[in-house]
C-alpha cells in the first residue's frame, strides 16, 4: 500500500480520522467514532501492523479506551481501561496520554488523577505504575483548570520524562521505576515561592532524537505583571533543559506571550521549535490574529508563521495536545482549534489552509505516515 | 432478615453490550448495595460502568427503586422487596 498520511483528531464528541496520499492535497474524514464523548488521547501506534488509539471520558459510564486495528475505519474498545486498585480510594476521572512502549504491544497510559498506567498487551490490561502514582509528591499536586491530569510521557532509553499539571516535570533515569521532581528554572506564577521543587503548570514537553539531552518546554507563562509577593515572573512560559532536563532556562524572549500550551519540534531539525503563543487572560490568539511562532536556533530567536491564517476576529484556542507534525521531506504542521477547524501548515508552517472547519471543539491531533 | 427478594435490574440500552444485550436482569438482593455486589460477581463489565474502581455509583448516574432515587431513599442502602424494579439511568445532561 502506498504512504498515507494519517491523522487521528480527538475532539468533545468522538474521534475522527483523516487521510490523506503524500501530497496531502485533501484529506477524507471519517467519524465521529466512540459514543460522542470527549477524546482527549490518541496514538498512531505505526510499529508493525499500525494500530490507532483513543481515549474515550465517558462522564456516565466511565473511561474506555478504544483501538482501531484497520487504519481507522472502526474502533472497539480494549478489554479493559486503566483503573486504580480499589483500595487506593483513587477513581479514573480521564485518559489524558498515550505512548508507545518499548514491546510491540507495550503502551503507557497518563491520567488523571496524575498517574501512569502500562499495558503489555495493547491496551487489553494496564497495571499502576507505582513509581510515579504513588509517589510522594501525588497527594500534594492540585488540578489545574484542565484537572490534575499527566499529560506527557517521553521515552529515552532508560529515561522517562513526565508532564504532570499541576505537579512539574518527572524524571526517571532508571525505566520508570523511580521519579524524581526536576524543576530547576521551571517557574510558577500561582504560588508566593516563584520557583518551587514541584507543583508547576507545565503544559507540554517535547525532544528530538538527534539532541540527546534537549528537551522543550511549554509551561504556564502569562505572569510579566504579577505585582504579589515572590514579584513578577517574566518569561518562564517557554522553557529549554541541555542536561536531559536537571535543569531548565528560558527562550521566550522574542515571543508575543509566553503563554501556550503546545509544543513541536520539527522531525529533522532538532534545532527547530514551534508553539502557539495565545494571551494568559483569555487563552486565544494575541489580537485576534492567530500564528504560529518558530525558532530555527533551539528558541533563541523566534517568527511569526501565519501566511493563510485569519488576520483578525479569531479567539479560539490551541490545546496542549492539538498541534503536531508529520514527518515527510518537507513537513507539514497541523493545529485543531477549540472552535472545531483543523488547519495544516504546508512547508512547515510557511502556507496554512483550513482541511476541516466544522468539527466539535477538538482537544487532541496527532499525525503519522503508515 | 427473610428470604433474599427477587428483583429486576432494567438496564438503560448503551450499557447493554456489556450485559450480552439483555435488557433486564434478575438478581436476589436485601439491598441496592447487595444487587450491586452482585454484578459485580456476576456481570463485571457492567458493573464497571455502573461504579467507578472505588465502588461508588458513578456521578452523573441515578439509580432508582422503582420510581424513587435512592438519593431519596438510604441510598445504596436502600432495602428491597420482592418484585422491585431497580433501574439505571443516566443523569439528565447535554452541550
Amino acid at each position: 500500500m502506498a504512504d498515507r498520511v494519517i491523522l487521528t483528531i480527538g475532539t468533545k464528541k468522538g474521534v475522527f480520522v483523516a487521510d490523506a496520499a503524500k501530497p496531502r492535497r485533501s484529506f477524507a474524514l471519517r467519524g465521529p467514532f466512540g459514543p460522542g464523548v470527549p477524546v482527549y488521547a490518541t496514538l498512531i501506534d505505526a510499529r508493525g501492523t499500525p494500530r490507532l488509539y483513543a481515549s474515550s471520558c465517558n462522564p456516565f459510564f466511565g473511561m474506555k479506551v478504544l483501538r482501531s486495528t484497520d487504519m481507522g475505519k472502526s474502533f472497539t474498545e480494549t478489554k479493559s481501561a486503566p483503573a486504580f486498585p480499589k483500595e487506593d480510594g483513587r477513581a479514573l476521572a480521564n485518559i489524558w496520554a498515550l505512548e508507545a512502549g518499548s514491546g510491540k504491544k507495550d503502551l503507557w497510559c497518563g491520567v488523571e488523577p496524575a498517574s501512569l498506567f502500562r499495558s503489555h498487551d495493547a491496551g487489553d490490561s494496564w497495571d499502576l505504575v507505582p513509581g510515579i502514582s504513588n509517589h510522594d509528591h501525588a497527594y500534594k499536586w492540585q488540578p489545574g483548570n484542565g484537572g490534575l491530569c499527566m499529560h506527557t510521557i517521553i521515552r529515552d532509553g532508560n529515561r522517562m520524562h513526565l508532564g504532570i499539571s499541576t505537579g512539574g516535570h518527572y524524571l526517571s533515569e532508571d525505566g520508570g521505576e523511580t521519579f524524581r521532581a526536576s524543576n530547576q528554572g521551571v517557574g510558577a506564577g500561582f504560588a508566593p515561592d516563584p520557583y518551587p521543587e514541584f507543583g508547576q503548570c507545565v503544559h507540554k514537553i517535547a525532544r528530538h532524537d538527534d539532541a540527546p539531552g534537549r528537551l522543550y518546554m511549554q509551561n504556564h507563562g502569562g505572569w510579566a505583571d504579577w505585582t504579589g509577593p515572590g514579584g513578577p515572573r517574566p518569561d518562564i512560559g517557554v522553557l529549554r533543559s541541555d542536561d536531559y532536563g536537571h535543569s531548565w532556562r528560558s527562550i521566550a524572549k522574542g515571543l508575543p506571550s509566553d503563554f501556550g500550551f503546545p509544543i513541536v519540534v520539527h522531525p529533522h531539525d532538532a534545532d527547530t521549535v514551534y508553539v502557539m503563543p495565545l494571551e494568559g487572560a483569555t487563552r486565544s490568539c494575541p489580537g485576534g490574529a492567530p500564528a504560529v511562532w518558530r525558532s530555527e536556533n533551539c528558541g533563541e530567536s523566534w517568527s511569526r508563521l501565519a501566511r493563510g491564517l485569519p488576520k483578525k476576529q479569531s479567539y479560539f484556542t490551541v490545546l496542549r495536545d492539538a498541534m503536531d507534525i508529520d514527518r515527510l521531506k518537507a513537513p507539514a504542521l497541523y493545529f485543531g482549534t477549540t472552535t472545531g477547524q483543523l488547519w495544516i501548515g504546508r512547508e512547515g508552517g510557511e502556507q496554512w489552509d483550513c482541511l476541516f472547519d466544522s468539527l466539535p471543539p477538538i482537544h487532541n491531533v496527532k499525525v503519522a505516515v503508515v | 432478615m427473610g428470604p433474599t427478594p427477587t428483583i429486576t435490574i432494567h438496564v438503560p440500552g448503551p450499557l447493554r453490550t456489556y450485559c450480552a444485550g439483555a435488557a433486564q436482569l434478575s438478581i436476589s438482593a436485601h439491598t441496592v448495595r447487595a444487587a450491586l455486589e452482585d454484578l459485580q460477581r456476576r456481570q463485571s463489565a457492567l458493573y464497571r460502568n455502573v461504579c467507578d474502581e472505588t465502588g461508588t455509583v458513578r456521578r452523573h448516574l441515578n439509580v432508582f427503586v422503582n420510581s424513587d432515587n435512592v438519593r431519596d431513599l438510604d441510598g445504596v442502602d436502600t432495602a428491597l422487596t420482592p418484585g422491585d424494579v431497580v433501574t439505571i439511568l443516566p443523569a439528565v445532561s447535554g452541550g
